[in-house]
């Protein structure tokens, strides 16, 4: 599904240059549940938002779903990003002016489907994350749980076939954290690939692996991580 | 896609409603000064005779002294004199000939209650009511026999008619008038074209004054009827009415009807050897050119919109550009604060081109509504306007052309400002602006 090969990212400003990501590997399988660990600067941001075609990489080949994206230009990227991904942040990002019905249609509409579909697709959506009645909402009336439920009905919608979370639980406390991690095994249950950067160790535990970035390289690839890498050995970059 | 933009552009009115408001407010005002002096230049610049205003023409000859005349200078008098008037009123050409000069005229009721008063009118010929489609609402026009028999016949205005006859059909009723007495042949509807252009004496008067009644000018010369408006008189003359006919003053306008505006050059040759002749007895000692007009040409030579319309206009322009920069830094305000949406709106699929038209219909919305008020401020400061003086109060009022104007202007003004925000809305990096929430 994922698949990143020697792939770096410098960050150049006159005075400095920055290596965000060097020599970067990760190969992620269709159905996959991975957490990215890593302490703060260490570059998991900057790969979640490469891997979502939200920034650009600087060397090194992407593929995604089988398609090689290395040079592959904003547009082609964009559609990339509303037809096989889906999004969900640490601080939600709903639209405040758009009620609940109105934000998960967002990615529907840049996709240009029929209102009737679309219709369905929200109805359905907001049913997976409990939400059905308070479709004319809007989020500022919600909690910070049911927000990101909306965020996540939002990322749903779009039937990615990659979902990418950002700290999803970063804002939420530990019993919605634990509703929002319980929804999103759920929907990993259901067939998509999920790849969420986490600071919490009890829920990167519950993912299938676990892989943790330091200095912008994957310091170790866990599968079904009994724990976290304590004292991390650097991988050999390819 | 424009649908759901146009709604979302509704819906973000309601944020930041302080700035969206003064947004709304500064558009409505540089629109609506704008309008404002568009309007009396729209009106002012009207045709008033769409239908036939290629094929009138008013024709100018020049029979000022040669004493300090300097060849191709512009001559400021554009009547003639009774002479030529009715030489060109007999010479046959065109379909259509009518000469007019303006007079006062007496009236006195035959409901005494309403007591003696003057009125002012247009002694004309015959033809002039079907050259100008003068609408009637009684009766007709009087016919070239009474023209030529200086019959003592009138047809008054609707408003003067009703005055002093009430609302019934008065043709055929005998009135006291100008020491005569006159039956009346018909009633003009309302017939009112702006400018008033068959007779030009001015701007105040082409805008303002309505004529009450028409007389045959057989008949106002017949009566000696002095002309009311401007006399233009080169040389000296003796004292009576018959030396003012005989002179070499000028007081009467003249139009041509031609069957097609293609017989212009026959006129002008028409024109020139009548003045040719004319100067083998002596006149028209300037040889300058003859010249025809019709009545869009008449409109530009007679100026009929000032120069200082023209710079009002101009300056109402310069005002909305201060309200446009003024519009600029507010959207820039307004959207900046957006940058978290548009990359929200980036990450979940829509391209640099969505963003920019999402944003721009929003500039758009809000030209819309600004339109709205603008058109009411455009209302209520013609309405100022029209306090100032009878002319401005003729030409002071919004038709619908101008209402599609004023949102064309608002919006297009509005869309136009929206450029530079909306562009840098666009160069939103959405990772960090999502990084950033």
């Amino acid at each position: 599904m994922l698949h990143m090969k020697n792939l770096s990212k410098v960050y150049r400003t006159h005075m400095i240059e920055t290596h965000a990501l060097r020599g970067f590997e990760i190969h992620v399988k269709q159905g996959e549940f991975v957490t990215v660990t890593g302490p703060s600067g260490s570059g998991k941001t900057t790969f979640l938002n490469i891997a979502g075609l939200l920034e650009d990489f600087t060397g090194g080949e992407y593929f995604l779903d089988g398609v090689n994206v290395t040079g592959m230009n904003d547009n082609a990227r964009t559609q990339m990003r509303n037809e096989k991904l889906g999004f969900i942040f640490q601080g939600f990002n709903l639209i405040p002016d758009l009620n609940l019905f109105d934000n998960v249609d967002v990615p529907l509409r840049y996709r240009g489907l029929p209102a009737k579909e679309r219709k369905e697709r929200i109805e359905d959506a907001l049913a997976q994350v409990g939400l059905s009645s308070r479709m004319k909402h809007y989020p500022a009336e919600l909690s910070g749980g049911q927000q990101q439920r909306v965020a996540i009905a939002r990322a749903l919608a779009g039937s990615p076939k990659l979902l990418l979370a950002d700290e999803p639980t970063g804002n939420l406390d530990t019993q919605m954290a634990r509703s929002v991690m319980e929804l999103l095994e759920e929907i990993n249950a259901r067939g998509t690939t999920i790849l969420m950067v986490t600071h919490d160790p009890e829920l990167a535990l519950r993912s299938q692996r676990n892989v943790h970035i330091i200095d912008g390289q994957v310091s170790d690839l866990v599968r079904k991580a009994p724990s976290l890498v304590v004292e991390p050995t650097l991988a050999q970059s390819a | 896609m424009l649908h759901y933009y146009f709604l979302l552009g509704v819906k973000s009115l309601r944020r930041n409603p302080a700035l969206t408001a003064l947004m709304v407010l500064i558009l409505a005002i540089g629109v609506a000064a704008s309008v404002s002096t568009l309007t009396i230049l729209h009106v002012m610049s009207g045709d008033p005779i769409p239908q036939k205003s290629d094929r009138l023409f008013a024709a100018q000859i020049d029979v000022g002294p040669k004493e300090n005349y300097v060849p191709g200078q512009s001559r400021s008098d554009h009547q003639m004199t009774y002479k030529d008037a009715m030489a060109f009123l007999n010479s046959k050409q065109g379909v259509r000939r009518a000469a007019m000069y303006g007079v006062e005229g007496v009236v006195e009721p035959a409901r005494k209650e309403l007591g003696v008063t003057s009125m002012e009118g247009v002694a004309t010929s015959a033809d002039f009511f079907a050259m100008f489609d003068v609408p009637f609402l009684y009766g007709q026009a009087w016919q070239q026999t009474e023209d030529s028999s200086a019959a003592d016949v009138v047809v008054f205005s609707r408003k003067k008619a009703e005055k002093l006859f009430g609302s019934v059909n008065p043709v055929g009723q005998k009135i006291r008038m100008m020491n005569g007495e006159y039956t009346v042949v018909g009633v003009v509807d309302d017939w009112k074209p702006s400018p008033r252009f068959f007779i030009y004496n001015g701007r105040t008067a082409a805008f303002a004054s309505e004529d009450e009644f028409f007389v045959p000018i057989s008949n106002a010369i017949r009566r000696e009827t002095p002309h009311s408006g401007s006399m233009s008189c080169s040389s000296s003359r003796e004292p009576g009415w018959q030396s003012l006919l005989e002179s070499e003053c000028t007081w009467f306008h003249f139009w041509f009807e031609l069957k097609s505006s293609s017989q212009r050059s026959d006129l002008q040759t028409y024109v020139d050897s009548y003045v040719s002749e004319q100067q083998k007895l002596g006149r028209f000692e300037r040889h300058a050119p003859n010249k025809l007009f019709n009545v869009r040409e008449w409109l530009v030579e007679r100026r009929v919109i000032g120069d200082d319309s023209k710079i009002s206009a101009w300056l109402a322009f310069g005002f909305l550009l201060l309200c446009l920069v003024n519009t600029i830094g507010l959207l820039l305000a307004k959207f900046s604060v957006r940058a978290s949406e548009v990359g929200v709106r980036r990450a979940l699929g829509a391209s640099k081109r969505q963003i920019f038209t999402q944003f721009l219909m929003e500039a758009a919305v809000v030209g819309l509504v600004g339109a709205l008020l603008g058109v009411a401020l455009a209302i209520g400061a013609l309405q100022l306007i029209a306090l100032q003086s009878r002319a401005l109060a003729a030409v002071a009022h919004m038709d619908w052309v101008m209402v599609a104007v004023t949102f064309l202007m608002s919006v297009s003004a509005a869309v136009l400002a929206g450029i530079l925000p909306t562009w840098r809305a666009c160069q939103v990096t959405p990772a960090i602006q999502l990084k950033l929430q």
